[in-house]
């Protein structure tokens, strides 16, 4: 899948990897995606030069540490260690994105709906087939996790911690993609 | 901490809203300061020769500042419409578990910054969505600017100027090189009320690119706008991109990939 292909290597340079070390890879979006998105808000005669999605790569990455860095400082201030996702829409509302925040939170909203039910079918389910080894054992850790927390119960300390843990071990190599669902395939992902 | 510094600005215009690339006209502080050194002068004169674009040039126009009124209207309408058409989106969407970018990407962005410790599943969810939008609403503007020119390809010029013309977005200044936006701001792309008061003089001293900045090749096909449009290297530390030079061309769209988003979970 094109996409996988971008997420595992090149992804700045279509798919020219050798010119850009991984990690440097991981400091943005992949290009790909950002060009479709900014093709989204285009008419059809319009074309983007490379640059131009190469200045947006770099701007999308300062816009999440922005609002990171300004969630973080809430939670620190509250004595929380967790940023969730209501601290985000916190941290954009008090620097100046308040167009952002009815749309995300009607998004925010569904999401949380959607999870409550994906919790409740991952118990009647095994976990989907994994594109590869790694997410393979990320995603059984993840499902021991919600195996042991009660249905419902969303952000648990626990799991949110392996989490982290996992994608620190992840950052020293070339990273393959996130698993793709094979077509037709819509399974919920146990959590 | 950088991201500690960006935020430290944006506080002071915590109050300001988004729409205002209009009111950033008139009261975006930070890009008075080279409208007012001695060298914009000749350069404003000789912009108005060529091209009547640019009316903030000439506040007391009444025809050129109608002209500048009407853009803007336009572009606020378009931004209106956007936002509109995003809350019926996420509304009418059926599958959430489709993300347009990579969640796993976006919680290693956000994990850089070493204060950041725990990130709850549902924030790089939160991001995904909200980065579409500012990837949408910064292209939209940029396009704009496109438009203005009668072109037909944005490039990275079209993205510094719609920076530069929001507040919102100063958290950016450092990531779109400086020397360019500073020729932008000369060519009159920013547009600000004239100031007699001599502190801004000398502080706009700071302000000012590189000699050699000034003279660049003419990588661009029209005349008025290379002038003000040098290849420059990013000096920013943290990004080393654009070190690499790459062998495609810069005007052709590279990746004409027609492929839906796909599925993309984390956690």
């Amino acid at each position: 899948m094109a996409d996988s292909d971008n997420d595992s290597g090149g992804a700045h340079n279509g798919g020219k990897g050798s010119e850009m070390s991984p990690r440097e890879q991981d400091r943005f979006l992949p290009i790909a995606n950002v060009s479709r998105i900014m093709k989204k808000a285009l008419p059809a005669n319009a074309k983007i030069s490379k640059d131009a999605k190469e200045t947006v790569q770099e701007c999308v990455s300062e816009f999440i540490s922005f609002i990171t860095g300004e969630a973080s400082d809430k939670c620190q201030r509250e004595k929380r260690k967790t940023i969730n996702g209501d601290d985000l829409l916190w941290a954009m509302t008090t620097l100046g994105f308040e167009d952002y925040v009815e749309p995300l939170k009607g998004y925010l909203q569904r999401f949380r709906e959607m999870e409550g039910e994906k919790t409740v079918a991952a118990r009647d389910k095994d976990a989907p087939p994994l594109t590869n080894a790694t997410n393979s054992a990320y995603e059984s850790a993840n499902y021991a996790a919600a195996a042991a927390v009660p249905g419902g119960i969303m952000m648990h300390q626990g799991h949110v911690y392996g989490s982290a843990g996992f994608h620190q071990v992840a950052g020293g190599a070339i990273k393959g993609g996130p698993a793709y669902p094979g077509p037709g395939s819509n399974a919920g992902r146990p959590r | 901490m950088q991201v500690h510094v960006y935020n430290n600005n944006a506080k002071m215009d915590q109050n300001q809203h988004v729409q205002p690339a209009q009111e950033a006209y008139g009261e975006n502080q930070y890009q008075s300061n080279p409208v007012t050194t001695p060298t914009v002068l000749p350069t404003q004169t000789s912009d108005s020769s060529l091209s009547s674009s640019y009316p903030r040039q000439h506040p007391n126009d009444p025809q050129l500042e109608a002209m500048y009124e009407l853009r803007q209207e336009r572009l606020q309408q378009q931004l209106n419409n956007f936002w509109a058409k995003q809350c019926q989106e996420i509304q009418e969407a059926t599958d959430l578990r489709t993300h347009s970018l990579p969640l796993a990407r976006i919680k290693k962005i956000m994990k850089s910054d070493e204060d950041v410790k725990l990130v709850s599943a549902e924030a790089p969810v939160v991001f995904a969505k909200a980065c579409e939008m500012f990837i949408m609403e910064l292209t939209l503007r940029a396009w704009a600017n496109v438009e203005e020119d009668q072109r037909k390809i944005i490039k990275k010029h079209d993205i510094a100027s719609s920076i530069s013309r929001a507040d919102v977005f100063d958290f950016l200044i450092d990531t779109v090189p400086r020397p360019l936006e500073n020729i932008l701001d000369q060519q009159g792309f920013v547009g600000l009320p004239t100031s007699t008061v001599p502190t801004p003089l000398n502080d706009a001293c700071y302000h000012n690119p590189p000699p050699q900045a000034l003279v660049p090749g003419n990588p661009y096909g029209s005349p008025r706008i290379a002038v003000g449009m040098p290849i420059l290297d990013q000096n920013h530390p943290g990004l080393q991109i654009h070190h690499f030079l790459t062998p495609m061309e810069p005007t052709p769209t590279p990746t004409p990939n027609p492929q839906n988003p796909s599925p993309s979970s984390d956690c």
